[in-house]
């Protein structure tokens, strides 16, 4: 226990470095590569009297070392002021982009998981069969299709000929939320259907032709008990490694989804930000990202712990 | 397992059945989609449509635009009558009407809106002055009102005294107001119908201090019950709004319209109004098509199954009663040379040629679906300047004329001419047009690079000069020539609005001579010769005066389309008892048969 404490601790220590470098990041990609911000807030008449005010204003006339020193003070304290382009306060900005986000990235990716996970054991436990044939022709036409095409031809059919689902819009609070994200959810089920069963299926049956499966089956144990009691379990690693590290993208929201859906998640506050060079938006969501990546990897090392007793976290 | 297979399968069969809101039909709402988010409704950052046309919806100006007049006409809005203009013109007087009452709000005493004075006027200009505001809108007043750049220069980036006097705005007792310019300048007026210079009550700033933005308090016909500026607005209609009544004159063929039905009505007509945020075209118009939103626009995609060549509404779209609203912008598109460049600034033949070997016709119905009209001047049609009968012989298509300018220029067959680098957006219809623009050009010899922007990368580009040629569009921000002219006035190039950088001292002189006279016959002919004369310097490729296609539900009655839309959701109305039929009935999913053949 001891040792998985200070794993973690020592995890979160490396927190530091890793932030300063995505400070640098920051700082390089936007005193260097971007374009002026202060064309972007002054709107049609700017004038060059009015350019050096604002600059001043907005801190872009310190020296440079000044500068990445605030980009640090901002990323440590998660204190991102408001945003350029909209004046809004980012924390409040992001909050009310992460609800949406959350709500529709959450139920949708554990939905998908799931039954991906469930359709790749049926495919893996009759491989070779004509379940196994069909569901894999069928996943391999799904995924040739674009995923706009099933934006717009579901999006069309569902929500406006058939009146089964809101066509787009979103409303914050239980359960009003859930009139306006089921749609979206169901696509991105759709969509991850097809790629995930083909992938959870190459890992269990990477497991199956393992020697102990042979075993197992040479002790005259059936295939259900195989199957569930070992191979199975000894999928679960890659199957965690692969799902925790989407885990800090659904923060992020579904750029697509949320802008087809007219979702006020983050990817479309991102974009947003992307379109109107919203320096500190942009500022807060990679610290934010980076942030949620370190930490979401360290819950996947615990993870492994709990799947598999013999991993010791040192 | 099998149980858990089972009630996934069922949770998702609950999350897709059943899975829409119940319609409303008791309150008479008006629903409106809008594509870009609300930047907040604070009146002096109004910098684009989207936000200032939901920020009209709560605060008032001195002024507006008559509803249905066209030209477009101003008025007394919270003014008592148009002003007092000294001899002069440098001294505009105004009074102010009486009994007009914020709406209540914490920020005043007892939580009840207190009446608007003239010092509020006072108040709401120098917040647009102020540095720390950072006001799209100060181009409007900078360096026309006596003492306001004093007063801006000497806070400039720190707290200013708003109890400063400043000669050029004073309320001279409760309901007066007097400005004094610093020159003649009769564009003052529109800025008075511009939001920037709506009137807000200091107490809500002091209340709300940066919050101010999220938390409007106006005069307005509404006032805001939910704000959520990336997702959705919803208005109610505001108690404190004073009696004002629907107009019984509009424009020719307003009553045969049926705009004049509701004359007399006290306003607004409809409670509530919801504003959603609807980024992508396609979701907008579906949601038109389901009866969600009472109006549209009509995306490009859309437009053969909503319009037919004949300009009329389709007869599916007819069944089921939709009608249509066909009004040309306040606006140009062009293609700018940089006249930094000593390839273009010296050379009007290359200039010539160039624009010869733009189809513009074509572009229109490649890219505007043929609505458009094709520019012969830098003057939209619907100001005074536009001069229907003026034909630019530069901005027609001729290659024969374009390939012998070219030689002449010194360049046969574009022998000996450098490829030019055209910036775009990295859109799909601005890629598309820039391959077009290429295309036309590659036709007389000439070589484009396409290079592709993001808006700001764009921005920056044409700010700092470094664009060569670039295509982009100009919205007026009031009915005025010289809104349009001014892009090629030189003091205004980049970083002003002129970002080809023409600078012409014969223009620059008439241009000056002819904005401040006062607004007639005579200015407008002055206009339309100075348009007229340099568009044959040919400063820009002028492409195209865009026109606006509105789609409208049979239960939406009055909408008249502005492109100075201020305040105007409050002079429509809609047939609750005629929308729920309507919607029941199912007419609205049907397909064209089906929909006729119910009808019938």
């Amino acid at each position: 226990m001891n040792g998985n404490l200070n794993y973690i601790i020592r995890r979160l220590i490396y927190l530091i470095p890793v932030l300063l470098g995505v400070c640098f990041l920051i700082f390089i990609l936007f005193n260097v590569v971007a374009p002026d911000p202060v064309n972007m807030m002054l709107g049609k008449h700017p004038t060059a009297d009015q350019i050096i005010e604002v600059r001043e204003q907005l801190g872009l006339n310190k020296s440079l070392p000044a500068q990445y020193l605030d980009i640090v003070k901002s990323a440590f304290t998660f204190d991102f002021g408001r945003s350029w382009a909209t004046k809004q306060q980012i924390s409040t900005m992001f909050m009310n982009g992460a609800i949406p986000s959350l709500t529709l990235t959450i139920p949708a990716f554990f939905i998908a998981t799931f039954s991906s996970i469930i359709f790749a054991v049926i495919v893996a436990y009759f491989r070779g069969k004509g379940v196994d044939l069909f569901i894999r022709v069928t996943c391999i036409a799904m995924m040739s299709i674009s995923s706009l095409v099933y934006i717009l031809v579901f999006q069309y059919f569902l929500a406006y000929k058939w009146g089964l689902f809101e066509i787009s819009g979103y409303e914050y609070g239980f359960p009003n939320f859930l009139y306006y994200v089921s749609l979206p959810i169901l696509i991105w089920v759709v969509l991850s259907l097809g790629p995930d069963i083909r992938f959870y299926r190459t890992l269990i049956l990477d497991e199956i032709y393992q020697d102990y499966v042979r075993t197992a089956k040479a002790k005259g144990l059936s295939e259900r008990t195989i199957m569930f009691k070992h191979v199975l379990r000894n999928a679960m690693i890659p199957i965690v490694t692969y799902t925790v590290v989407q885990l800090p993208f659904l923060l992020l929201g579904s750029l697509l989804l949320e802008s087809f859906f007219s979702i006020p998640g983050l990817g479309d506050m991102t974009i947003s930000a992307l379109n109107a060079s919203d320096f500190p938006v942009l500022k807060a969501m990679s610290i934010v990202s980076a942030v949620a990546y370190i930490i979401f990897t360290l819950i996947q090392d615990i993870v492994y712990t709990v799947v598999d007793p013999r991993i010791k976290l040192q | 397992m099998f149980k858990f297979g089972l009630s996934i399968v069922l949770a998702t069969a609950f999350m897709t059945i059943g899975c829409t809101k119940k319609k409303n039909y008791d309150e008479k709402v008006l629903l409106r989609n809008v594509k870009a988010k609300i930047k907040g409704l604070d009146p002096v950052n109004a910098g684009d449509t989207y936000s200032s046309r939901e920020i009209s919806r709560i605060y008032e100006g001195l002024l507006e635009y008559h509803y249905l007049k066209r030209p477009y006409t101003l008025q007394p809005n919270l003014a008592e009558s148009m002003p007092v203009v000294s001899d002069d013109g440098l001294t505009y007087t105004f009074k102010i009407k009486k009994g007009i009452l914020f709406q209540d709000n914490k920020c005043f005493p007892e939580g009840k809106g207190r009446e608007l004075k003239a010092s509020d006027f006072v108040y709401s200009i120098k917040r647009m002055a102020d540095t720390r505001n950072i006001s799209t809108g100060w181009w409007l007043l900078d360096d026309k009102v006596e003492g306001l750049n004093a007063w801006r220069d000497k806070y400039s980036g720190k707290a200013a005294n708003y109890s400063d006097e400043i000669a050029g705005i004073k309320a001279l007792d409760d309901y007066t107001l007097q400005f004094k310019l610093t020159t003649k300048y009769p564009q003052f007026l529109y800025s008075l119908a511009m939001v920037y210079t709506f009137a807000v009550p200091y107490e809500a700033v002091a209340m709300y201090g940066e919050e101010f933005l999220n938390n409007p308090v106006g005069t307005g016909a509404f006032m805001t019950e939910t704000y959520k500026q990336s997702n959705k607005i919803v208005y109610v209609k505001n108690p404190n709004y004073r009696d004002v009544f629907y107009p019984s004159e509009g424009a020719p063929g307003d009553k045969e319209r049926g705009l004049l039905k509701d004359a007399g009505k006290k306003l607004p007509l409809v409670d509530k109004i919801v504003v959603n945020i609807v980024p992508e075209s396609s979701p907008r118009f579906l949601s038109f098509e389901n009866g969600d939103v009472d109006f549209s626009e009509i995306p490009k995609d859309n437009f053969e199954s909503s319009v037919t060549p004949s300009k009329e509404v389709t007869e599916a779209f007819k069944a089921k009663g939709i009608e249509l609203e066909i009004v040309p912008d306040l606006d140009i598109t062009y293609i700018a040379f940089n006249h930094d460049d000593p390839l273009f600034k010296n050379n009007l033949k290359l200039r010539q040629a160039m624009s010869l070997a733009y189809d513009v016709g074509r572009s229109n119905e490649l890219f505007q679906n043929d609505r458009a009209v094709e520019a012969q001047t830098i003057i939209p049609p619907g100001i005074g300047g536009y001069d229907k009968d003026f034909v630019n012989e530069f901005a027609k298509y001729d290659l024969k004329k374009a390939k012998a300018l070219l030689a002449e220029a010194g360049y046969p067959g574009g022998k000996g001419l450098p490829t030019i680098v055209y910036d775009t957006l990295a859109t799909t219809l601005y890629r598309q047009s820039s391959e077009f623009f290429k295309k036309c050009m590659n036709d007389i010899g000439v070589n484009i690079e396409v290079r592709q922007n993001t808006w700001p990368q764009l921005v920056d580009k044409t700010k700092k000069r470094k664009a060569q040629m670039f295509g982009m569009a100009w919205l007026g921000d009031y009915p005025d020539a010289e809104n349009f002219l001014q892009l090629l006035y030189g003091p205004n190039a980049a970083p002003g609005p002129n970002g080809s950088n023409y600078n012409n001292a014969e223009f620059n002189k008439e241009f000056e001579a002819a904005k401040v006279m006062q607004p007639g016959p005579e200015r407008a002919a002055r206009y339309a010769a100075l348009a007229q004369k340099v568009a044959m310097d040919v400063p820009l490729i002028i492409n195209l005066h865009r026109t606006t296609y509105i789609l409208k539900h049979s239960w939406l009655r009055n909408h008249k389309f502005s492109s100075f839309e201020h305040g105007n959701s409050q002079y429509y109305a809609v047939d609750m008892d005629a929308k729920e039929k309507t919607i029941k009935s199912g007419v609205l999913r049907m397909n064209h048969k089906k929909a006729t053949a119910k009808v019938d």
